[in-house]
């Protein structure tokens, strides 16, 4: 146990400094070789020398290499990312108030693309090769198939906009124009549940159908092989109905490890909440971090992937603990 | 299959066979295929005569309209899918370079080399590799082989695990042992004898990572940090699509890219899937 324990803790611990120095890497040595140093970029282009090495001074990046990465360390443990180039205030400012609407959306999608994949794959899995199945596995390979930035405004356009043709290849084919759900914002959680979720419904929606197919393959597979192993047939024999053991026998083996490739997943879902939050103006990370990247701004890009990095190696180090509780397979494993 | 094919075509020699047949380069804007207000004309419309006020019939087509700045559309889906592919395979194959070789290296020597390889394995694929890699991109700039390098950084830990599990497991074979007896070198004994057991894995491996990357281009190019402006690619004509807002109006903006894309995608995840099922029967997922 407590072997288990300190092999994942290390682990996580080597991770966060592997993502920190990466970023840091990324942004305070590659960006300074290719263009200016953070200080000139700091001072702004009309700045003297002189100017300019006084904000070096303040920053610290006219010590050496090694020493600012510690620096850096220092000041990201204490809660400190630096000052975003463009807005003039603390990073940690910027950051928090969008990882609060960012959660909305990816946990909601999460909550979305489970559901969707729990149904399709389970009933794969109980009757294979049904029409059903069939179905579901085509919308699974399909859903793998679309891009986040193409179902994104694909939605925003058919059940959000108003447009002013509102054709298609020249024809009124489609229902173009429904104006169902808002696209301008978000309204925090705190404020009014009602409309926080009614203008989340959307960016849940397109994060639902691109992500639930992973999942929907990789649950039905799972209950499949499951399905085939003796203490299902012990538990048939000894009466136990068909809801029951789908949810107590055979959740309790599929759940775990689904969980885990879901952890696995939360870094792709923060790469790919950039386009959905674009798309549909939320003021969460992957906006912000966005709007960075346009302006160059390069702390607050950092600032954002450091965040999000941090973030996604927690949640699989928590879900390999949890699993590692329940399941001493896990923790003796290898 | 067939999707495959047509994309290969349309890759080699389709852009310019298109570009040909229309009159319209590829990254050529032409005004009279924006409306005096700076509207795109649609699917299957002439452009517009010199004052703007009507569509002159005598003028070439744009089949499958224009992009914002006027320039035609399928002439640039077509050149689009030149620099997907590039990108792709590129890519792919370097990731299969430095991984092949990082996995044979740990898997054959073991020890402290295998412990580091191992490790760095391990973290990298915990890594959040899309927020990664556009943090690189944004730093490095655009340029097609920026993005090649980007993209194959961040994806060749997967060939790499694979091909140490299946050295670590092979290296002690009879048959290998016996090549060994018989005194081949180490570079002969990776490469003719431990090698081949892992092409099965990674060719399915590599066309579902052909898909990924196909995709890593297409986000990268979305963001502006991809293939720089005037080279026409699939990401890039959907981000203009999109942020010129013009989708609402023309929503073939959007689906001309898009259905490319997502046919390609499909393409590839298809023949990924098929692979899988006839090499690999005890693959999960």
């Amino acid at each position: 146990m407590t072997r288990f324990l300190t092999r994942r803790l290390l682990a996580l611990v080597i991770q966060i400094l592997l993502i920190t120095f990466v970023v840091w890497f990324i942004f305070f040595i590659i960006a300074t070789i290719t263009g200016a140093t953070p200080a000139q970029r700091f001072a702004g282009r009309y700045a003297t020398p002189q100017r300019i090495a006084q904000v070096a001074k303040v920053l610290g990046t006219n010590k050496p290499y090694w020493e600012q990465y510690f620096l850096f360390l220092w000041h990201a443990v204490q809660g400190n990312l630096g000052y975003s180039y463009l807005q003039q205030r603390p990073v940690v400012d910027i950051l928090l108030p969008a990882a609060a609407a960012t959660a909305s959306v990816v946990l909601g999608g999460m909550v979305g693309w489970m559901l969707i994949a729990i149904v399709i794959g389970s009933y794969g899995a109980l009757r294979p090769r049904s029409l059903g199945d069939v179905l579901g596995r085509a919308f699974a390979i399909v859903g793998m198939s679309l891009p986040l930035f193409l179902v994104a405004p694909m939605l925003a356009l058919f059940l959000a906009f108003q447009p002013t043709q509102g054709q298609l290849f020249g024809l009124h084919i489609l229902p173009v124009g429904t104006h169902l759900f808002p696209i301008d914002g978000y309204v925090p959680l705190a404020q009014n549940p009602v409309q926080w979720a009614y203008h989340l419904i959307l960016p849940w929606l397109a994060l639902s159908i691109t992500y639930a197919a992973v999942y929907a393959r990789y649950i039905r597979t799972l209950t499949i092989e499951n399905l085939a192993e003796d203490y299902v047939r012990t538990a048939e024999a000894k009466g136990v109905g068909r809801t029951r053991l789908l949810s107590r026998h055979v959740g309790r083996n599929v759940a775990p490890v689904t969980l885990t490739v879901l952890a696995a997943d939360v870094g792709g879902a923060l790469g790919g909440i950039i386009f959905v939050e674009s798309v549909f103006n939320i003021p969460g990370l992957g906006y912000t971090g966005l709007s960075a990247i346009e302006n160059l701004d390069y702390p607050l890009v950092a600032g954002v992937v450091l965040f999000a990095g941090v973030v996604a190696v927690l949640a699989n180090a928590i879900v390999d603990l949890i699993h590692g509780l329940l399941d001493p397979r896990v923790r003796l494993g290898r | 299959m067939a999707i495959l094919a047509i994309l290969i075509v349309a890759a080699t020699v389709g852009g310019p066979l298109a570009a040909h047949l229309t009159g319209h380069s590829p990254n050529t804007p032409y005004n009279n295929a924006v409306s005096n207000r700076g509207i795109p004309i649609g699917v299957l419309q002439h452009p517009y005569n010199a004052d703007g006020t009507a569509h002159d019939p005598h003028a070439k087509l744009f089949v499958l309209g224009a992009d914002s700045l006027g320039r035609d559309q399928l002439v640039r889906v077509l050149y689009g899918a030149r620099v997907s592919l590039i990108v792709a395979f590129g890519a792919t194959g370097v990731a299969l370079l430095i991984g092949i070789s990082l996995g044979l290296l740990a898997g054959y020597c073991g020890g402290w080399i295998d412990a580091v390889i191992a490790r760095l394995i391990e973290s990298a694929i915990a890594f959040p590799s899309l927020l990664m890699a556009i943090a690189l991109a944004v730093v490095v700039g655009p340029g097609l082989l920026n993005v090649l390098v980007v993209i194959s950084l961040f994806t060749w830990f997967y060939p790499a695990r694979i091909v140490r599990s299946v050295t670590l497991a092979g290296k002690d074979r009879l048959y290998v042992q016996a090549a060994r007896t018989v005194g081949a070198r180490p570079r002969r004994l990776l490469l003719v004898h431990i090698l081949p057991q892992a092409w099965g894995p990674l060719l399915v491996f590599g066309t579902s990572i052909v898909a990924n990357n196909i995709l890593f281009e297409a986000s990268l190019s979305y963001l502006g940090i991809g293939v720089p402006p005037p080279t026409a690619s699939w990401g890039q004509m959907l981000s203009d699509a999109i942020n010129s807002g013009f989708y609402r109006i023309n929503p073939s903006m959007l689906l001309v890219p898009g259905v490319a894309l997502v046919a390609t995608m499909l393409a590839f995840n298809l023949l990924g899937d098929s692979l899988r099922d006839a090499l690999d029967p005890k693959a999960r997922r």
